[in-house]
C-alpha cells in the first residue's frame, strides 16, 4: 500500500480489492506528506441556526410512525486527547427497516417507507454528547461480489472543528453475523479499531417502552486546533 | 487517551443526508472577487465519478481564516455533489494570501476514507515556488494542483483519482 502514512492500523488503505468500487478510484501515486499541522487549523464554524428543532428525530417525518425497531443512539464527540467537540456537525443517514434507502439510485426490491427518509443532524452539546431517534436499519444485498450483504449500518459525517479531523464513518451493530463477511467493515486493518465502530446495547439511554438504547462514541483525529469559542 | 475511529466510504446514497441548501456558494464575512470553481471528477478508466461529493475550505479575501456564519451557513466552506457527469461548480470569492489555493476534500463511493488535495488559482510558476509542495520539485505532477483561468473570473481543475495524470493527493 503507498498510503499507510498513519501506521496505526485504524484507516483503510484507498485499494482494498476486496471492496470491488476501490479498484478504479484509489490513487497509485504516493501521497505527499504536508509540513506538520497543515490541516490542524480551525475549520468550518457550523452556526447553531443550522440545525432546527427535530433534525435529530428520524420517526417524525411522516403522518405516522416508520416501520421498525425503534431506537435511540447517543455518545460523545471526542478528539484523541480525550477533550469533547463543542457544537460539531454531525449528520446520519440509513436505510429503513427494509434495507431501502429513500434515494433513487437504490434499486433493491425491497418495499419504502413512506414515514421513513433516513436523514438526521444535530450538534454536539458542550460535553460533546449527540443523541438521534430512529429505527434500527435493515440489512441489504449490494453487487460486490456473489451472496454479498451489507450489515445492519447507519453512516455518521463529522465535520470537527479542524480539517484533519473531518470523518465520514459508519456505525455498526453488536452480534451482526455480516460482519464477517463484509469487505467495507474488514478493510480496516486493526482489528480492535473495527470494533470501535460497533455501538454497544445501552438500554437505559433508550426510552422505557419505546425504545432501544445504543452508545456509540466517536473519535477524531488531532487536534492541536484551539477549541473555539461558540 | 482515547483512540480514532476508523473512517469507511460514504457510500453510493449520502446525496439527501448532506445536501446543503446554499453549499455551492461559498460565503463570507466580506465578499471579495467573485470567481467560479468547475471542475470534472475521473476514475481510473477516464469514468467520470458520478456519485462524489466535494467539499472546499479557503481562506476569506483578507487571506484570514473564517470563523463566523452567515444566514446559517459556515464561512468559507462549500459542499457540492458532483452531477451524473462528473462535474461539480462551486462559486466563492478569490482566497488571499501570497498564493491563492483552496483545499478540497473528496469523498465518494468506493474511496474507505477522504482525499484531501488543493487547488492553486495562481499561475504554476509561481505554485511551484510553494515551499509545502517542496517533495514535488520538478516533477510535472505539480500541474495537477493547478486550475487553468477561463475567462476573466473561472477556473477549471478536473481531478483524476487514479492513472494518467493522476492528482496529487495529501497524506492524512
Amino acid at each position: 500500500m503507498n498510503d499507510m502514512t498513519r501506521p496505526d492500523g485504524i484507516d483503510p488503505p484507498y485499494l482494498y480489492t476486496d471492496y470491488r468500487s476501490t479498484r478504479l478510484r484509489a490513487p497509485r501515486e504516493p501521497l505527499l506528506a504536508l509540513p506538520q499541522g497543515a490541516l490542524d487549523r480551525p475549520g468550518p464554524l457550523v452556526p447553531a441556526g443550522f440545525v432546527r428543532d427535530g433534525d435529530n428525530d428520524l420517526t417524525t417525518r411522516g403522518r405516522a410512525a416508520p416501520l421498525g425497531e425503534k431506537m435511540v443512539v447517543s455518545g460523545r464527540l471526542l478528539d484523541e486527547a480525550g477533550r469533547p467537540l463543542r457544537r460539531s456537525l454531525v449528520e446520519v443517514w440509513q436505510a429503513n427497516a427494509s434495507g431501502r434507502y429513500a434515494h433513487p439510485g437504490d434499486q433493491h426490491d425491497a418495499p419504502l417507507d413512506p414515514n421513513f427518509v433516513g436523514t438526521g443532524r444535530t450538534l454536539t452539546d458542550d460535553d460533546g454528547w449527540y443523541r438521534f431517534v430512529t429505527i434500527k436499519p435493515g440489512a441489504y444485498p449490494w453487487q460486490n461480489h456473489a451472496f454479498a450483504w451489507r450489515p445492519q449500518h447507519i453512516h455518521f459525517s463529522l465535520l470537527g472543528n479542524a480539517p484533519v479531523q473531518r470523518l465520514v464513518t459508519q456505525m455498526y451493530f453488536p452480534g451482526d453475523p455480516l460482519l464477517a463477511i463484509d469487505p467495507v467493515y474488514n478493510s480496516v486493518p486493526d482489528v480492535k479499531a473495527r470494533e470501535r465502530m460497533v455501538c454497544s446495547l445501552a438500554l437505559e439511554t433508550g426510552i422505557e417502552g419505546i425504545a432501544l438504547g445504543y452508545r456509540f462514541d466517536i473519535v477524531l483525529a488531532g487536534a492541536q486546533a484551539t477549541p473555539r469559542e461558540p | 487517551m482515547p483512540a480514532r475511529t476508523p473512517s469507511q466510504t460514504v457510500g453510493p446514497f449520502f446525496h439527501e443526508a448532506l445536501r446543503w441548501k446554499d453549499g455551492a456558494r461559498v460565503s463570507l464575512a466580506t465578499a471579495g472577487r467573485h470567481i467560479v470553481l468547475t471542475g470534472t471528477l475521473f476514475d481510473g478508466a477516464g469514468a467520470p465519478v458520478a456519485d462524489a461529493l466535494v467539499e472546499t475550505w479557503q481562506l476569506g479575501p483578507d487571506g484570514q481564516a473564517p470563523r463566523g456564519a452567515t444566514a446559517g451557513q459556515p464561512h468559507g466552506f462549500g459542499r457540492v455533489q458532483t452531477g451524473q457527469d462528473g462535474a461539480f461548480r462551486i462559486e466563492t470569492s478569490m482566497p488571499g494570501g501570497a498564493l491563492p489555493c483552496i483545499e478540497v476534500t473528496l469523498l465518494a463511493r468506493g474511496l474507505l476514507k477522504a482525499l484531501r488535495t488543493r487547488v492553486y488559482l495562481a499561475p504554476e510558476t509561481e505554485v511551484r515556488g510553494d515551499p509545502q509542495l517542496q517533495a514535488l520539485q520538478g516533477s510535472p505532477r505539480i500541474a495537477t494542483l493547478v486550475a487553468r483561468a477561463q475567462g476573466a473570473d473561472e477556473f477549471r481543475w478536473d481531478v483524476r483519482l487514479q492513472g494518467d495524470g493522476e492528482t496529487v493527493f495529501f497524506a492524512p
